[in-house]
């Protein structure tokens, strides 16, 4: 047996178990996204985008989705170069304050959200009191909801980005930046955040094709009043049973998240390598 | 930064940033564990009261013990078959030889990048048009899939740390193949297939998504109850359940971190 013969027996299940269970299934779907009862068709296609109903999901699926991605990004950069410049003591707790929300169940987190979020929640209760809300303020089935929720879900994908980026930065380009007469600011804004911008982008760019694609925390937060592209897509599977009208759409969101996931895996290949 | 560089306005800010951030990312989970001790019947917090009666009730409740034991059962078979097949993978990967190792990397972490709601729908309709109905093997399957990725990271972030000359060395020495793989590169490997193999459990037992695709009557894992139970009426019971997720999730990190070291796998 040559090297090459073992490397490959040692590789061959798993290829063999993504090829079947993993591209087949994908494939599967892109044929019944065109499926009709005379052959191809786009007619789901054209049902999709031509009815002002779902068009408006499209809209809020990637209206949401920037919001989430831009309120990552505004959180998660100084929360990635905090924990890249204390100390070692001070990172390994703040790695794992990010990584025990990243690693609990969404359905959880999402219930949580429920419970501060609803009508008798702490939330409302709290802006009540202050005065900021009137009597009648909710919070629960609204955007603002959806966009609170995700922004927990997705805030530490953004900021692991970052960290792995900003990590690597030398410290003394900071240094020589402040001993040459930059303001703190300054030096943030003409030397670190250059040289973050790789993570950035990378992760504005996870965040948005996995915010796009959630509907478990929009479902439970926003309710079905204010559908995404994700919950209608789940709603047409388990509740209208319309697979190829799912499969259609599913492929919608599909060619929109390649258009964003071409550059993540361009700027990521590097590091995984 | 030397420290003196950095202005007291800034240490405060970044201060008071922390703390405002950490609790943003730590209510939800808080939260839900208050919420869980609760004596009353309805969901509040902070809680009235203090007890431990959801517990008993979700113990007691075949409804949720049910899902639990579905849901073990899945995540250790996963496990298993993701830690086997992922970790293979790595090793094969790691040593280069193979044509197009490159895209073959991309291959083995596809997966991770594709949204796993694309998955699930392709899924469930591949195998309900080639083997009928969905079963627990289905799942099984779809979950080892996702976590593939994970165990092939891990392990192959490890291995490009480990000592390659190692086994150059046993095969000058005699070694055959197969005591190669089992004395020297499995060996460097275990702190990665370690850790791999404590993700994969985390994925599949925590994941909804695939889940609720291919849920059905018999095949309801636990985070599926809960979505379910969220979705009708809510009780402190869906509480309590998320409090023992939650508490399994810790135990998670903390062993995750003994084997690899929790900072590594933040920057790989």
């Amino acid at each position: 047996m040559s090297d090459r013969t073992e490397n490959l027996l040692l590789a061959a299940p798993g290829l063999l178990l993504l090829a079947l269970a993993f591209f087949l299934p994908i494939g599967q779907m892109l044929v019944l996204s065109v499926d009709g009862p005379e052959g191809a068709t786009l007619a789901h296609f054209s049902r999709f985008l031509g009815d002002g109903f779902y068009l408006g999901v499209l809209w809020r699926t990637v209206r949401l989705s920037l919001i989430i991605t831009v309120i990552c990004a505004l959180i998660g950069f100084p929360l990635a170069y905090i924990m890249a410049r204390v100390g070692p003591r001070a990172r390994l707790w703040l790695i794992i304050l990010v990584i025990l929300p990243l690693m609990t169940s969404v359905v959880v987190r999402t219930f949580g959200w429920v419970v501060l979020l609803s009508r008798n929640g702490l939330i409302p209760e709290l802006l009540r009191d202050m005065g900021l809300a009137g009597r009648t303020f909710a919070l629960m089935q609204t955007e603002t909801a959806i966009v609170i929720g995700m922004v927990h879900v997705l805030l530490p994908f953004m900021a692991l980005s970052i960290l792995g980026v900003i990590s690597r930065i030398d410290t003394r380009l900071e240094e020589a930046g402040r001993t040459m007469g930059c303001s703190f600011l300054q030096t943030i804004r003409t030397i670190v955040l250059p040289l973050s911008l790789p993570g950035v982008v990378a992760g504005s760019l996870l965040v948005f094709t996995l915010s796009a694609s959630s509907f478990v925390t929009p479902n439970l937060l926003g309710g079905p009043r204010l559908q995404v592209l994700a919950a209608s897509i789940y709603k047409s599977v388990t509740q209208t049973l319309d697979w190829p009208f799912a499969a259609a759409q599913a492929v919608v969101l599909f060619a929109g998240i390649l258009l964003v996931l071409i550059p993540y895996v361009r700027l990521t290949a590097s590091d995984n390598g | 930064m030397a420290s003196f560089l950095i202005p007291s306005w800034v240490r405060l800010a970044a201060r008071i940033f922390i703390v405002v951030t950490v609790i943003f990312l730590l209510a939800p989970l808080v939260v839900v564990v208050g919420v869980s001790f609760s004596e009353s019947q309805f969901i509040a917090f902070p809680p009235d009261g203090l007890s431990l009666r959801w517990y008993q009730t979700v113990l007691s409740d075949t409804v949720y013990t049910s899902a639990f034991w579905t849901s073990i059962r899945i995540a250790l078979l996963v496990t298993v078959s993701a830690t086997v097949l992922g970790g293979a993978a790595a090793i094969a990967l790691h040593r280069r030889m193979l044509p197009g190792s490159a895209f073959l990397a991309t291959f083995f972490l596809s997966p991770l990048v594709l949204p796993t709601i694309i998955y699930a729908i392709g899924m469930l309709m591949f195998w309900s048009a080639v083997f009928g109905p969905v079963s627990f093997v289905t799942l099984w399957i779809g979950h080892t899939v996702i976590a593939i990725p994970y165990v092939v990271r891990t392990t192959l972030a490890v291995l490009s740390e480990s000592d390659p000359f190692l086994e150059e060395a046993a095969r000058t020495m005699g070694a055959g193949r197969i005591q190669r793989l089992l004395y020297v590169v499995i060996p460097q490997g275990l702190p990665g297939l370690g850790a791999g193999a404590f993700f994969a459990f985390n994925i599949s037992f925590d994941e909804a998504v695939l889940s609720l695709f291919l849920r059905k009557p018999g095949l309801t894992t636990l985070p599926v109850q809960i979505y379910g139970q969220l979705e009708f009426s809510p009780d402190p019971s869906v509480a309590a359940v998320s409090t023992i997720m939650i508490a399994l999730t810790v135990v998670l990190i903390l062993v995750i971190d003994r084997m690899l070291g929790l900072q590594r796998f933040a920057s790989t």
